[in-house]
Parts: structure tokens; C-alpha cells; sequence
């Protein structure tokens, strides 16, 4: 699983896919609160995007793939 | 028929240009550098020469500037071909003898297209 | 797979390994230039290929590469050993991604974190010397032509852009690159096409800056659809044209890409305060400016600057200021109009001065009087054909000599393309102008033409009468025009290559078989001769088919020698890998050596080179591992400190003799014989009257490992045994030889080829076997009365030696006994094995034949006794055995 749930907090790994876009919509929509974790995450695909551009949740920590985070923070900080 | 003479030293490249060509009816000859291409081009008239810029031995400025000095050679249109984008690379061409000059790597409509223009067809 | 993807693969491994090969010769001659060169031009032109699919990945990593290895040969990166291991990797990917294209067709979507990963790398070695290269991008035209509203820079909304990320694409475009503002609005149901915008966003290389814009239509976050994308990506880049357009072919209507002067970007921004900057002050900088005092200007300004707080707007303007002195010294008016935004503090308005400098040389000329049914293509009839004719026109402007050629294929170029317009009535005028032209020995005739003619650029329209002809004429090629599926549909075609053909393994194999059947259904001839005269009682028929048979059996043994010939390869194909192997081997060891390949153009066939492959690269391997000392150790015995490692092909008649020799520390009797004896592989009498030799044979005997430690270098802890079944397997013999504290030499003796085999045909319990000839002695038979037993086994004495007997029909475990003939003799064969001489008690012999031996597959494939089975001529199918095993 790309998206790691842990009470508050969403742990991106790796590369996360299309797939995980939904559950990640419904995951904020129960969790309003809800942060995010990208340090081990790659890349995310553009439907995980538009859920985090529209959420915008705080950001615990940043990927440490140093091109996502330039894509990254400017949009969620 | 038309014939058409292919100098590429990447095998792949003038199967590529190949293929389009004789897809249109063409009759397509290579060559691997422009020795080769000199060779080929001064026994027998081509309508048209399709050449790349970076080949071993000869490369395609080299050619073309031998060639367009040959006086008996029918001086046929030249497209060049080449990743090169820069203007330099493109002036170095047309001072050799190219007559276009084209950016790797051709849509099969774009060199078509232009094949029949330089060509003079119709139908 | 088409055929052009297989040449693409078949001759990118070829560069691959040229690569590798130039980049372990710069190893030892860093500086050469032809070397550079060429292993730039083979980076150069596997990009190239690799540029006409769609395998983005590939093409990245090659362009990076390309660019780092044009700046070496350049001279602005040095050649280091780092950078070697980088460009290695690089290839390794690419090879890696090759071979996943051979076997789906197609690269997977994982390889993005690695490419990238490279890619940066390899831009890092170019950036850490200052020197990113990206060549001038030239304009190209949008896929459909006028349908799209050009956008000019100006339209383009602000951007946000941090001051020096400015600066930096300022003094970028001022230095000759090309800025391209990139708008991607994705379609909505794009993700059900699997495609991920975001990650498409992410594959523009040089980024410089990068946005994202959500337009988001829901309020909540129940209403939102993630299915629907609702993202507009933004981006700088200096990444060429081209390469945009090729990352984004598959949706070129999706994206905006827009070319940026150089001064869009020098947009001042900061907190305003008009107290900041007083009058005089600007006066005083203009005037220094005008007096072309441009040292005091400086200084002025850089005081001003110091005395001023940095987030000022002014400041912001000043600091813009010193870098259009530094960047372009000579555009005074630039600099003015900067400056003069001081007093009333708005933005420079840059429309006047970009668009002097942005002439729109390559804009599509708009037709209106085109009626709207014209199809695409007489739309880009007429864009080339401006193209062409305004191409011309500048080479005709360019200076220098002119060759009567090349006014010539001017004046051919254009006769081509007013033909192809239909404007007949032009040619006689180009024809008289380039006569004079050729008389002058000047192109300025040709120019005068194509500035007066009638038909030049802007009055190239077509006539409601004329422009439907040309339409009908091209439609017919045209339906095949558009879309990737038919351009696919067009690029694979026959393959005809000129010179050397590349041919896949499979159909050599196929003919292989085929010309194997040949020669079993021309050996089936003298059988029907015999049956025409025995059977039938027609003499005269059965001379007949036995010339015709003798013309037959010419042919197709002239076949089968081109067949053998057109298999043999190179060892080269083997020996190519080692200098990277040993580099990389050594490097892990730490030890120092020095490879020397002798023989690379000895040829053997395909089959004896591939399965050489894998027992050479062992016994390489060990020699490294075990053979060759640590440097230290070589110093303290005297020896260089680089070891040498010798690998040499030659032919010995019909045999290819394969030596690898070392000068390590050799192998020590000693030790071999009692590894062996703690394995249990000799017994104790063995141990004490074993030749030296005989010892250092031992390596040989299965199960026998001399590593301490299995390491992950000498296979774990398979032992030379494999080595010999290995070269056993295709009718070779290996042996050692070594000397302690001097080295050590391999030699692997192999047939040339292996596809014709002679064999003996026996029988034996009813049934026939063959014997392969090459380990058959001699044939004798030996009468009962010979036949004695020592220890339950029967031997017999043959001049004066003890040759142990063996009943075939006991090896195969059929219980009956052998037959002996009428005089009790039985036909015994002696063959060598293992060095040794045996007698296989057989119940007849017969003729011998040349057969094609085909090795079993599946689980027949399991039984070691057969080598393989072949066919003979009557049909019938000879079981060949394998004596080796079988013993």
C-alpha cells in the first residue's frame, strides 16, 4: 500500500497511483485535521495531487526526491 | 521513379527514412557516411539527398560541400537533417549546400511533405 | 515487434557497447580526442534513435549523457574516473531498458525515479563545471497550424518569479537559450487513459520554474471528482523545442509553449516607496549612461544599493540595472527604460523593445481567401512551401563563396516547389535567372527573382479554381498522414539494409534445421536407388537416382558449409564484456590488473561461442579472484604490482584454442591434493603418489571448491567442475597447467563447429546407437576366451594395457547379455574418456554417417546417457549416446 493511514497522518511511500486518489479524498473527508508525510514518497500521480491541492493539509515532513518537492511545496505550503 | 539517397550512420534512422520514403513510392538508396554517399551519388543522379550532419569519415557539411563542387553532378535539392538546433549548426548547412534543414527526429508527414514540395509533385 | 524497433534495438547494443569500450580506453589514454569524439558521436547518435520512439525515459538519460559527454570533448568537463562510472551506469539503464523493450515491446512505467536520479547525476558533473549547454531551440509549428491562436508572451499571465530564478533565465536567454513559458491543461478524462499528467509535468527537463493550478468546480470536498482532472500545469524551461514537442506528441493540443525574450523576465518587484529614490539621483545615472561612464555608473548604483533596504522595489530595479550593464552592455535603451521606472515606479514596459528583436520570421502566414473545406493538408502544403521558399531566400542572403552547385540546387529547390504549387508559368523565369546567376557567379539574380516574383510569400494564395486540385491530388497519400497508429502503420515497412545484414539468431537456426532435413531426405536417395534395383529390378532407374543423387548431395553440402559459415562468430562477441568485467571485479578486490585480449577475430560457431560464454567468464572470474595477488603481496614477491591477465583465441586446425593466463601466485599441488583427500575425493594412497600435475587436475573433479570463503565473485562455491561439463558439453577439453609463484594457464580446446557431427552407428540389443567418431579409438573385437575378470569387472589386455570392459546393455540396464559373432569375438569399441582408454562390448558394428544432432529437449532433455538424437535417412531416428555420462 503506497498511502500508509495512521490515525492523523498520511504516510506516502514510494510511488502512489491513481488507485489511491479516492481513498485519500474520503480519508480528509473523515479526518479534516488530517497531515501528511512524504518522505519516503517518489512521486504521486496528478489525481493524489488535485486532492492535496484542494485539501491543502499541513505537511509533517517533505520528500526527499528533491524534484517532487520543488513541484510540492510551493503548492501546500 | 524517383530516387532518393538516405545518409545517415545510424542504421535505425535510415530504416526509419526509408520506410516513410518507399511508403510514398520512392525509391530510396543509402549511405553510411559521406564517402559513402559521394560514391554513390556521383555514379548515378539522385533527385533528391536526405543527409545527416555527425557521421564518421565525412560528415554531411563535408559532403554536401564536395558535391554541390562537383561541376557535372546534377545538383539535386539536399535537406539536412540533424539534432542540431543551433542557428550556427543550420547556417553551416545552408553554406554547404543544404537547401532545408531539418531537426531530428521527422514526423513522417513532415518529411514527406517536404520531399514532394522539393521534388516538384503535383500528383 | 516492427521491424525498424528491432534494428533500433539490434544497433543500440551495438553503440552500448562501444560505448563501454571508448570509455575503458579513455581509462588509459584520458586525453584523446578521437576518442571523445567518437564516444560522443555514439552517445550522440543513440539518442538520436532512440529519439523516433516513444521511450522517454531513455531518451532522457541519453540527452543528459550527450551534453556531458559534448562538454568533455569540448574541454569544458574533464574526463574523470567518476564521470566514466556515471555514463556506465547511464548505459546500464539504457541496456536495462532495452532488454525490457525486447521482450514487452514497450518500457514500464517504474523506470521514472531512476532515469531522473541519473539524469540528475549526470547534469550535476555538467553543472559542477558551470556549464549547462542546451542548444537554441528553432521555432516549430503547432501540429495544427491555424486552428490555434498563437499566444504572444505578452498574454501570458504574471508570474511570480523569485528575483535571481529571473535574473538566471534572463542572463540564460541573453546567452543564446531559449526560455519556454509551457501551459499544460490535461483533459478531464485523461486519467481514465492511464495517463498521469503530473508525471508527464515532471519529465520536462531544465525546469526553471514550475505551478500548478487547481480549478476546482466543487465547493466541497464530497462534491470534488479525484477522477476528473481539474490541474493546469505551468512551467519555465530551457529544455529544446523539440524535445517538448516529442514529450508531448501524444497530446499536442493539451499544451501552450510560448518562446520568451529575454526581457520579459527582468520585472522588478518589491515594496514601493516613492521617498526611496530622488530625482536627482536618476538624472545622475541616466547622464553616466549617455556618457558611457559605465564604471562610475556602477558604483553609483551599487552605493544607492547599500544604502538602501533590499526589499525595496527600487532596489529591485537597481539590481536589475546592474545586470542589464553586465549581461548586455550595448542595449542602452533597455537599460534607459529600466532606470526611467524609477520616477513614477511602474513595471518596464518591454512591448516596443521585444518586438523589434522578435522578428516573426516563422509565423504562419493566415490565408483567408482559403475556403473553409480545404483540408489540413493544403494548409501545410502551403506552410512548407513558405518555409522552403523563405529558406532559400536566406541562404541566397548569406555571404561567402557560391559554388555553381549550390545555385544550381537552389534553383532546383525552387522549381520543385513552384511545380508542386502549380505555378508552371514561373519556371522559365527561375531557369533565366539562375543562367545569369551562373554567369555572374553571384546569387544576387536568384534573390531578385524570389523578391519579385509574382508568386513570392505573401501573395502565395490559392484561387477557389486551383486549390481543390491540389487537395484531390495529395488526399489520396493523405488519410495515412495523422495519428501515431498510422504513422506506425507507415515506419514499418520491408527491411532492405545495403551491405551487411543483420539477421535474427532464430532464422540462422531455422535454416540450420532446414538444411538438416535436406541432408536426411538426400541420404534417403541411395536407399531408393537400392530398392529400384533389388525390389523393382530396374537397374538402369537406380544409376539414374545415384548421379542424381551425387549432383544433390553437392549441393547440399555446399549449403551447409555457407550455413556453418554464416553462424561462425567472432570470440570478440565473449570477450567484448571483459574489460568491463575486470575493471569492475578488480575495483571490488582492490587489486590492480591489467587485461590483454589477443585473437578476437578467431571465429567459431554460434553455438560453441555462447556456451563458451558463461565457463570463460568463470574462469576469469577465479583468476581475479584466486589467481592474481592483492598489490602488496605482489610487491613483496617481486612482481609488478599490476598483475597481468592474458585472454587469446587461436585456431588449431579445426579447433579454437581459448587460453587464460595469469600472473598471479599459480596453484600449489600441495594444497590441491589434500583439499581433495579432506573431501574425500582421493584416498590415501592416491594422495602420496599423485603427480603434481595430476593434482593441479583435481581442480577439475567435481565438488571441489579451494575458496576458504565463498565469495560472491567466484560463483558460490561451484567449482571448476561446472567449467569442464560445461565445455564437455560442446565436444571441448580444458586443461591447466600452473606454476607456484609464476601463474597460471587455462586452456579451452573447442571444435569450430558443431552442427555436422560423425558418428558410428552400432547395435546392440536390436536396437542402434551412435558414437560420436571423436572419442572412438579404435574398433576391435575381442574373443571370449580375452575377456578376463579382476574384481567382478571384465577387462581385457590390448597391447599391453588393461582396458576395462563394459557391456553396452548394461550401461542402459537392459539385462541380456552381448552378442558375440560366429568365431565368439565380440565387437568392441575403445573409446577415450576422461583420458582413459575403455571398451564398450557392443553386439555389431556398422557404417559411419555425417549427421545433424539435435540435443533433446523437455524431459528426454534429462537423460544424461544421450548427447541428442538425429534423424537418418530412411527416416528412422539414431539415438546418439553420450559415453562421458553414460560411464
Amino acid at each position: 500500500m503506497a498511502i500508509e493511514y495512521k490515525k492523523s497522518l498520511a504516510v506516502f511511500d514510494d510511488f502512489v497511483g491513481v488507485e489511491d486518489a479516492e481513498a485519500l479524498l474520503e480519508w480528509f473527508q473523515k479526518n479534516p485535521k488530517g497531515k501528511v508525510n512524504f518522505t519516503t514518497c517518489t512521486h504521486i500521480h496528478a489525481s493524489n495531487l488535485q486532492v492535496l491541492m484542494a485539501v491543502k493539509p499541513p505537511v509533517v515532513a517533505w520528500s526527499k526526491d528533491e524534484d517532487l518537492q520543488l513541484w510540492l511545496e510551493p503548492l501546500l505550503r | 521513379m524517383k530516387q532518393i539517397l538516405v545518409i545517415d550512420d545510424a542504421a535505425t534512422v535510415r530504416l526509419y527514412h526509408r520506410n516513410i520514403l518507399e511508403s510514398a513510392g520512392y525509391s530510396v538508396d543509402e549511405a553510411i557516411n559521406g564517402i559513402e554517399a559521394l560514391e554513390k551519388a556521383l555514379v548515378k543522379p539522385y533527385d533528391l539527398y536526405v543527409v545527416d550532419v555527425n557521421m564518421p569519415k565525412l560528415d554531411g557539411y563535408g559532403f554536401l560541400n564536395e558535391f554541390r563542387r562537383q561541376e557535372d553532378a546534377v545538383q539535386s535539392p539536399a535537406i539536412m537533417v540533424s539534432t542540431e538546433m543551433g542557428e550556427n549548426d543550420k547556417v553551416l548547412g545552408y553554406a554547404a549546400g543544404a537547401n532545408l534543414y531539418l531537426t531530428k527526429p521527422l514526423k513522417p508527414t513532415e518529411l514527406l511533405s517536404y520531399t514532394r514540395l522539393l521534388l516538384g509533385e503535383v500528383a | 515487434m516492427n521491424s525498424l524497433l528491432e534494428q533500433f534495438l539490434s544497433e543500440a547494443r551495438d553503440f552500448l557497447q562501444g560505448i563501454g569500450e571508448k570509455l575503458m580506453q579513455l581509462e588509459s589514454d584520458p586525453t584523446s580526442t578521437p576518442l571523445m569524439a567518437e564516444l560522443f558521436r555514439f552517445v550522440h547518435t543513440l539518442k538520436g534513435n532512440s529519439g523516433l520512439f516513444d521511450f522517454p525515459e531513455m531518451t532522457c538519460v541519453l540527452h543528459a549523457s550527450e551534453d556531458l559527454m559534448d562538454a568533455v570533448r569540448n574541454g569544458r568537463v574533464n574526463y574523470s574516473q567518476t564521470l566514466a562510472d556515471q555514463l556506465l551506469e547511464a548505459m546500464d539503464f539504457v541496456g536495462s531498458l532495452m532488454d525490457e523493450i525486447e521482450i514487452t515491446g514497450k518500457t514500464g512505467s517504474n523506470h521514472f525515479a531512476t532515469s531522473t536520479e541519473l539524469t540528475k547525476a549526470l547534469r550535476a558533473l555538467l553543472n559542477a563545471h558551470n556549464a549547462v549547454y542546451v542548444p537554441v531551440a528553432i521555432e516549430t509549428y503547432t501540429e495544427d497550424g491555424l486552428a490555434v491562436k498563437a499566444i504572444s508572451w505578452s498574454e501570458l499571465p504574471e508570474l511570480d518569479l523569485p528575483e535571481t530564478v529571473a535574473m538566471g533565465l534572463y542572463r540564460c536567454s541573453i546567452d543564446g537559450e531559449t526560455v519556454f513559458w509551457l501551459e499544460y491543461t490535461p483533459e478531464p478524462e485523461c486519467f481514465f487513459k492511464g495517463e498521469d499528467p503530473f508525471f508527464l509535468a515532471r519529465q520536462i527537463p531544465d525546469t526553471a520554474w514550475r505551478h500548478v493550478i487547481l480549478n476546482n468546480t466543487s465547493s466541497t470536498l464530497a462534491e470534488m471528482d479525484v477522477f476528473s482532472s481539474q490541474l493546469v500545469f505551468q512551467l519555465l524551461t530551457i529544455a529544446p523545442a523539440v524535445e517538448l514537442d516529442d514529450l508531448f506528441r501524444y497530446v499536442p493540443d493539451q499544451i501552450h509553449r510560448v518562446k520568451i525574450p529575454a526581457l520579459a523576465f527582468v520585472k522588478p518587484n518589491g515594496r514601493k516607496d516613492s521617498q526611496a529614490i530622488d530625482d536627482d539621483f536618476i538624472n545622475n545615472v541616466l547622464a553616466l549612461l549617455d556618457k558611457d561612464e559605465i564604471e562610475t555608473l556602477i558604483r553609483t548604483i551599487n552605493t544607492m544599493l547599500e544604502l538602501s533596504s533590499p526589499e525595496l522595489w527600487s532596489s529591485s530595479v537597481l539590481r536589475w540595472a546592474l545586470q542589464l550593464v553586465d549581461v548586455e552592455p550595448e542595449n542602452k535603451s533597455a537599460q534607459r527604460t529600466l532606470l526611467n521606472t524609477l520616477r513614477a515606479q511602474t513595471p518596464p514596459d518591454w512591448s516596443s523593445s521585444i518586438m523589434e528583436m522578435n522578428e516573426p520570421r516563422d509565423m504562419v502566414t493566415v490565408m483567408p481567401s482559403v475556403s473553409v473545406n480545404l483540408s489540413e493538408l493544403s494548409d501545410t502544403l502551403l506552410r512548407d512551401f513558405n518555409v522552403v521558399i523563405n529558406t532559400q531566400r536566406e541562404i541566397l542572403s548569406l555571404g561567402g563563396t557560391w559554388s555553381a552547385g549550390r545555385l544550381k540546387s537552389i534553383a532546383a529547390t525552387l522549381l520543385g516547389c513552384y511545380r508542386a504549387v502549380q505555378k508552371l508559368h514561373e519556371v522559365e523565369s527561375i531557369e533565366s535567372a539562375l543562367q545569369l546567376a551562373l554567369t555572374k557567379n553571384s546569387p544576387e539574380p536568384l534573390l531578385d527573382w524570389l523578391n519579385n516574383s509574382s508568386a513570392s510569400t505573401q501573395e502565395l494564395v490559392f484561387t477557389a479554381e486551383e486549390a481543390p486540385i491540389i487537395v484531390s491530388n495529395l488526399a489520396t497519400q493523405n488519410e495515412v498522414k495523422f495519428g501515431r497508429r498510422t504513422e506506425d502503420a507507415v515506419i514499418t515497412g520491408a527491411v532492405a539494409a545495403s551491405k551487411m545484414l543483420k539477421v535474427d539468431q532464430d532464422k540462422i537456426d531455422r535454416l540450420m534445421n532446414l538444411i538438416g532435413e535436406m541432408v536426411v531426405a538426400k541420404n534417403a536417395l541411395p536407399y531408393l536407388a537400392n530398392r529400384a534395383e533389388t525390389v523393382f529390378g530396374v537397374r538402369d532407374l537406380a544409376r539414374e537416382i545415384k548421379a542424381q543423387y551425387a549432383v544433390i548431395n553437392r549441393v547440399a553440402e555446399e549449403m551447409q558449409d555457407t550455413i556453418m559459415q554464416v553462424r561462425m562468430m567472432p570470440v570478440s562477441f565473449i570477450f567484448q564484456r571483459f574489460p568491463r568485467m575486470v575493471r569492475d571485479i578488480s575495483r571490488k578486490l582492490g587489486k590492480e590488473v591489467e587485461l590483454v585480449l589477443e585473437g578476437e577475430a578467431t571465429e567459431a560457431d554460434k553455438n560453441i561461442i555462447e556456451a563458451l560464454s558463461d565457463p570463460l567468464i568463470h574462469i576469469v572470474r577465479n583468476s581475479l579472484d584466486h589467481g592474481l595477488e592483492m598489490p602488496d603481496v605482489r610487491l613483496a614477491v617481486g612482481k609488478s604490482v599490476t598483475g597481468k591477465l592474458l585472454i587469446r583465441a587461436s585456431q588449431e586446425s579445426d579447433r579454437v584454442l581459448i587460453e587464460i593466463i595469469d600472473d598471479g601466485k599459480g596453484i600449489d599441488p600441495e594444497i590441491i591434493k589434500h583439499k581433495a583427500y579432506e573431501k574425500g575425493l582421493i584416498d590415501e594412497t592416491t594422495l602420496e603418489r599423485i603427480s603434481d600435475q595430476d593434482a593441479v587436475n583435481l581442480v577439475f573433479a567435481a565438488g571441489f571448491s579451494t575458496a576458504d570463503v565463498i565469495s560472491d565473485l567466484s560463483g558460490r562455491g561451484v567449482g571448476m567442475d561446472v567449467v569442464r561439463s560445461a565445455v564437455e558439453k560442446v565436444n571441448g577439453t580444458v586443461g591447466i597447467e600452473s606454476e607456484v609463484g609464476k601463474g597460471t594457464r587455462l586452456y579451452l580446446s573447442l571444435p569450430l563447429s558443431m552442427a555436422v557431427t560423425n558418428v558410428m552407428i552400432i547395435q546392440s540389443n536390436q536396437q542402434i546407437f551412435g558414437v560420436p567418431m571423436d572419442i572412438v579409438v579404435e574398433t576391435v573385437r575381442v574373443p571370449h576366451s580375452h575377456i578376463q575378470r579382476i574384481k567382478q569387472k571384465q577387462t581385457t589386455v590390448l597391447r599391453g594395457r588393461i582396458v576395462p570392459l563394459l557391456s553396452l546393455n548394461d550401461l542402459l540396464a537392459s539385462n541380456v547379455e552381448q552378442l558375440p559373432n560366429e568365431d565368439n569375438e565380440f565387437a568392441t569399441l575403445i573409446l577415450r574418456v576422461h583420458g582413459e582408454h575403455v571398451g564398450i562390448l557392443v553386439d555389431e558394428f556398422r557404417e559411419t554417417v555425417d549427421i545433424i544432432l539435435k540435443p533433446m529437449t523437455g524431459i528426454l532433455g534429462g537423460l544424461a546417457g544421450y548427447s541428442g538424437a538425429a534423424l537418418l535417412g530412411d527416416g528412422s531416428v539414431l539415438m546418439v549416446l553420450n559415453p562421458r555420462e553414460l560411464i
